[in-house]
């Protein structure tokens, strides 16, 4: 006992060290794969209520790229409504409509901080559980993709955007349907990698990349980018596609989240594959 | 106005830079700009290395819940708080150091804050690339921000002491 308390005094300061590195570890890597607790991230009330004063005094500095990309998107729906199409026949166009149901709901939200630099950068959003948002939702703005919630506090979240290590969201190249994850490699935040594309087919340059839809995360077909170069992976026949984000991650400001209604339902069918015995 | 108020208000004060202004500026090639190590070089030199962990941990905290970082600051401060007697012991005058100054880049010398500092920094942000990473064969890419960073955040240390401590020491003379 007297030798184990001799020890403890001879390396108190690497003990004292040593548990709280072991804290600040522990709190990083398990927040990184599973977050728990919304103490010491940016959606707790104290770091929300400073960054929305932050953004308050900025958000004038992107406001005019932010308006222009809303006016496009305002001119492309304007475009689709019924009153632009011409009816050929009365009475075929119907709106109260027993063939569709609504699959997705988008809740509105502001980006209040945002990083670019950092190997994982997260984005904290103005909405929150108190809004129905969950983990595991889709996050997208006018130009494209931004990411997925990675945990809602009560009234913001953070979004896991599409600039981290291990998004994988699924994309496919609009015109093959060819289909693959979307990752980033840490370098630039304008170009991500495409995976998992076989190399027998063909990838043509600046084809559009869309989202694939398969998780019930996002809808089938909202923009990611286009395709920059593909070049094959050494010893496997796979392209590595390096695409082009539409977004621009250092001045997205407004984006959707995207509920969908249906995922519950995908989420127990799902559940029911048989698990392979042999594995 | 007394120490001990002076290093609170340089704590907030540090921390609230740090996260509103440093942390959204971007100079591309991966430099990111960190300037808080100062705060624990700054603090007095008779501080036991418990104290100066305790800080570091509070300082880190405060900084990780605000940038999204979930810990890597707090790691990286608390390993330049263990570091700080041993390097200040290794580069010690030769008569010790005065009790009553603050060690920084005035009363202890160019060559001294360099040596000290640029140590404790390197310690910093090599551990906080790398845990970033988490990837030994992305070594290169860890250590072209490390040293990028490095260079960018240190003269901007130099930059704060000319502006903010140059005063008070023609003060006490």
């Amino acid at each position: 006992m007297r030798n184990f308390l001799a020890f403890i005094r001879r390396f108190r300061v690497f003990l004292l060290f040593a548990l709280l590195q072991g804290i600040a570890l522990t709190f990083y890597f398990t927040f990184l794969s599973f977050p728990r607790s919304q103490y010491l991230t940016s959606t707790s009330t104290i770091s929300g209520t400073i960054f929305e004063m932050k953004h308050d005094l900025t958000k004038f500095l992107d406001l005019e790229e932010n308006n222009t990309s809303l006016q496009k998107e305002n001119l492309d729906l304007r475009s689709r409504t019924i009153e632009n199409l011409f009816r050929l026949d009365n009475g075929l166009v119907k709106v109260d409509d027993t063939l569709h149901k609504v699959q997705y709901e988008y809740v509105p939200a502001e980006v209040i901080n945002s990083t670019h630099t950092k190997r994982n950068n997260f984005f904290t959003i103005s909405v929150g559980s108190d809004q129905g948002i969950k983990r595991n939702m889709g996050v997208f703005s006018s130009n494209g993709v931004v990411g997925v919630i990675h945990f809602a506090g009560p009234k913001y979240s953070i979004v896991k955007s599409c600039l981290t290590e291990k998004l994988n969201i699924a994309v496919m190249i609009e015109v093959s349907g060819e289909h693959g994850f979307l990752q980033w490699d840490g370098k630039d935040s304008r170009k991500g990698t495409l995976t998992g594309i076989s190399n027998d087919s063909d990838v043509v340059k600046w084809s559009k990349v869309v989202t694939r839809g398969s998780a019930g995360i996002f809808p089938e077909g909202i923009a990611v980018g286009k395709v920059e170069k593909a070049s094959v992976v050494e010893g496997m026949p796979l392209w590595n596609v390096t695409i082009l984000f539409s977004e621009n991650y250092r001045t997205v400001q407004r984006v959707y989240v995207v509920k969908n209604l249906l995922k519950e339902e995908q989420d127990d069918a799902e559940s029911h594959v048989p698990v392979d015995p042999q594995l | 106005m007394s120490h001990i108020a002076k290093h609170i208000l340089r704590f907030f004060l540090f921390f609230l830079v740090q996260v509103l202004v440093l942390n959204q500026i971007e100079l591309g090639m991966g430099i990111q700009i960190m300037i808080y190590p100062l705060f624990i070089l700054l603090l007095p030199v008779e501080m036991s290395v418990f104290s100066l962990m305790l800080i570091a941990f509070a300082l880190g905290l405060s900084i990780d819940a605000l940038s999204n970082t979930f810990g890597l600051h707090t790691s990286s401060l608390l390993a330049v708080a263990y570091f700080r007697p041993m390097i200040y012991k290794l580069f010690a005058p030769r008569d010790g150091y005065d009790a009553l100054l603050e060690t920084n880049i005035f009363t202890l010398g160019t060559g001294w804050f360099l040596k000290t500092f640029g140590l404790l920094m390197i310690i910093h942000h090599f551990w906080f690339f790398m845990l970033e990473m988490f990837k030994l064969n992305e070594i290169v890419f860890v250590l072209q921000k490390t040293g990028l960073s490095l260079v960018v955040s240190i003269l901007i240390c130099i930059l704060l002491q000319y502006l903010f401590l140059r005063k008070r020491k023609s003060n006490e003379i």
